[in-house]
């Protein structure tokens, strides 16, 4: 088994193709996109990329934690709507509070609805697939009640400067990225909870008989969840200058498509955080270069489907032998 | 075992992506790149949008060339396409925005890069960001529509109306269109106003929910689009009325729209000129790189035998005119499409 902890010394040539195959997958999409667009490779395209994969980023950091638990979180896409507007709606207007409340009025309001999600899966053992799949309706409802179904454009510069600004160069959605990534990346691999996520995920019963509150662990990844989406949520609407109530929609499948493609498993327990990463890049890569080339979006679509169903048949093939 | 199955997925990508890449048309460095980010490629419109564009004159002669962004209805891809077009230094951007507001900003960035954008079918709020833009008067599109089923229902009609996507300048202008009208008639009452987001399957649940309502109270159907217009003729017709009692009028020119108008059962479809549309915007672009030396090849210009004056491309602003199509025109139209 293809384990976090598993020791990386003595490893024959055959398993460290197998291992590392999503990451040989990713150099190779680089180097032909490289090849076929002269300006893929400029610096500007490239923190194109990281900006334009952030959001999805933050998203699929979150599902990594969801589906290490073996769990699935398909209210993502409502919730970063939600969040996006409640959070616009504190920055908008002549009576701007300060940007930072609206990030934190974003992200609790995730992490609210990812309690809901969390309580309703953990305590009362309402299959995640089903309980997502109502929020995703109550939070798109709310979003269109809170905003009257209308956008909620004008937001205040300090706010905006959240998903255009720059530090050093570098777009400010790609630090946020970048802190949340190494932050998730330290818990779940240094960290006791995150050791107990992996443990809940691989093998609830003698979890639960090790004196681990599976309970407390499944709920608490969907609040993690919920308060990513928010943060998402956040970033997004900072980004398109105003908060659109049909924001996200579908965007759940590309964060599950970044974890999945990253090769964790939707049976849980096995999964890096650091393949969901090269997961999220590919799909970034991948929309990108296309676009770059001006190859249409319906082949574009063809080639994203194909690619995540590839990755789960490899994950298949590999859980069905061990 | 588990080696060649990853070896398989990653050269199947590559793969995919190679043959995408070898197999699509090369530019020639001295050909103008031009960039259309479109608002969907899944609704019929930009795909008519798309086609025309692609049929431009100076695309078959080499003068430039013409890629077709799809925006696929979501502000942040817009946004991301706009970073592309940049980076791929098109020389120019023809854009019709999913948001009204959302649009500006992208547009900002484009000039600050140095590439002039032009307008097409829908605006952002900020049309001065514009180089030049070529739309329809979504106002007096409202009107004709408003007008048209008045006249058939009689000035103390209950009407519904069925809105296009809230916040887009389509449906916020062809709403200012219909009240202007409704203000000037005010025996007429509005039994339900509500979002059917442009599509045809939401029309259809949203009709018969009102029917289930009011029954044949209702005497006209207002659709800020044809989609929904065809949508609410099913939903009548579903509900088991004859679609040809209820006066309903809808916007766009769409093909099943326009049929619906000959059998009956669509009292107008006011037609939008996607040719007109794209073409004359490729002209605006075209003339803004080129210079004065370029003349225009879309028929919609006057110069072209159109009814749009060219006015040597000087201003910044065109209107493409509507045309109403009724059961009187729609055989014509029809086999012009």
């Amino acid at each position: 088994m293809v384990s976090a902890s598993q020791s990386m010394s003595g490893m024959s040539l055959g398993k460290f193709i197998a291992r590392y195959g999503i990451v040989i997958s990713f150099i190779l999409l680089f180097v032909v996109l490289s090849l076929a667009s002269p300006n893929f490779l400029s610096t500007n395209n490239l923190l194109n990329v990281l900006r334009q994969v952030s959001m999805n980023g933050v998203l699929a950091v979150g599902m990594t934690f969801v589906i290490l638990t073996a769990g699935i979180d398909l209210s993502i896409g409502s919730l970063l709507a939600l969040a996006g507007a409640v959070a616009a709606s504190l920055v908008t207007g002549a009576d701007a509070f300060n940007p930072l409340l609206a990030v934190a009025a974003g992200v609790a309001v995730g992490a609210l609805c990812g309690a809901v999600n969390g309580g309703l899966i953990a305590y009362f053992k309402v299959p995640a697939f089903v309980a997502t799949l109502g929020m995703l309706s109550v939070a798109r409802g709310a979003t269109l009640l809170y905003s009257g179904g209308r956008p909620i454009p004008n937001l205040s510069l300090e706010f905006r400067w959240l998903g255009q600004g720059l530090v050093l160069g570098i777009p400010v959605p790609v630090i946020i990225f970048a802190i949340v990534f190494a932050v998730a990346a330290i818990v779940l691999r240094y960290s006791i909870y995150g050791r107990r996520v992996y443990a809940v995920g691989g093998n609830p019963r003698s979890a639960k008989t090790s004196g681990i509150n599976t309970s407390g662990i499944i709920f608490s990844v969907y609040v993690i969840m919920g308060a990513l989406a928010g943060l998402a949520g956040v970033m997004l609407t900072a980004r398109t200058t105003s908060a659109l109530p049909q924001a996200g929609i579908g965007y759940e499948l590309d964060a599950i498509a970044a974890v999945v493609i990253g090769g964790t498993s939707l049976t849980g327990g096995i999964g890096r955080i650091g393949y969901t990463l090269v997961g999220v890049l590919i799909i970034g890569m991948i929309s990108n270069g296309l676009d770059l080339m001006g190859v249409s979006s319906y082949y574009q679509q063809i080639i994203k489907g194909s690619i995540i169903v590839l990755a789960v048949l490899i994950d298949r093939s590999r859980a069905g032998r061990e | 075992m588990k080696t060649t199955r990853r070896f398989l997925m990653g050269a199947a990508a590559g793969l995919a992506l190679a043959g995408m890449v070898f197999g699509g048309s090369s530019a020639d460095a001295k050909t103008l790149k031009i960039a259309a980010i479109v608002q969907s490629l899944n609704t019929e419109y930009n795909v008519l949008w798309a086609d025309a564009a692609k049929a431009h004159p100076a695309l078959a002669d080499g003068t430039a060339t013409l890629t077709v962004l799809d925006g696929r209805q979501d502000v942040l891809t817009q946004s991301n396409l706009f970073d592309t077009a940049i980076t791929e230094k098109y020389d120019a951007i023809i854009f019709i925005p999913v948001d009204i507001d959302a649009g500006n900003e992208p547009i900002e960035r484009a000039k600050a890069a140095g590439i002039p954008v032009f307008g097409s079918n829908t605006m952002v709020s900020n049309t001065a960001l514009y180089d030049a833009y070529i739309n329809s008067n979504d106002v007096e599109a409202g009107e004709m529509l408003a007008k048209a089923v008045i006249d058939k229902a009689g000035p103390q009609a209950k009407v519904v109306i069925l809105e296009g996507m809230l916040g887009q300048s389509a449906q916020v202008q062809r709403l200012e269109g219909i009240q202007k009208v409704l203000k000037e008639n005010p025996g007429v009452t509005i039994l339900e106003q509500n979002t059917a987001n442009w599509s045809r399957a939401e029309a259809i649940t949203l009709m018969e929910n009102f029917l289930t309502s009011h029954g044949d109270a209702i005497q006209g159907v207002l659709a800020e689009n044809d989609e929904m217009a065809v949508g609410a003729i099913e939903g009548i017709r579903n509900h088991g009325l004859d679609p040809k009692t209820v006066p309903v009028a809808g916007v766009d020119g769409i093909k099943d729209a326009l049929e619906a108008v000959k059998r009956g059962e669509q009292s107008m479809s006011i037609l939008q000129d996607a040719n007109g549309q794209a073409q004359g915007a490729i002209d605006l672009a075209l003339h803004k790189i080129v210079g004065d030396s370029y003349k225009p090849r879309a028929a919609v210009w006057d110069v072209n035998g159109g009814k749009l004056a060219w006015n040597d491309g000087k201003d910044q602003h065109y209107y493409v005119p509507w045309l109403a199509v009724t059961s009187e025109n729609v055989d014509k139209v029809l086999v012009g499409n």
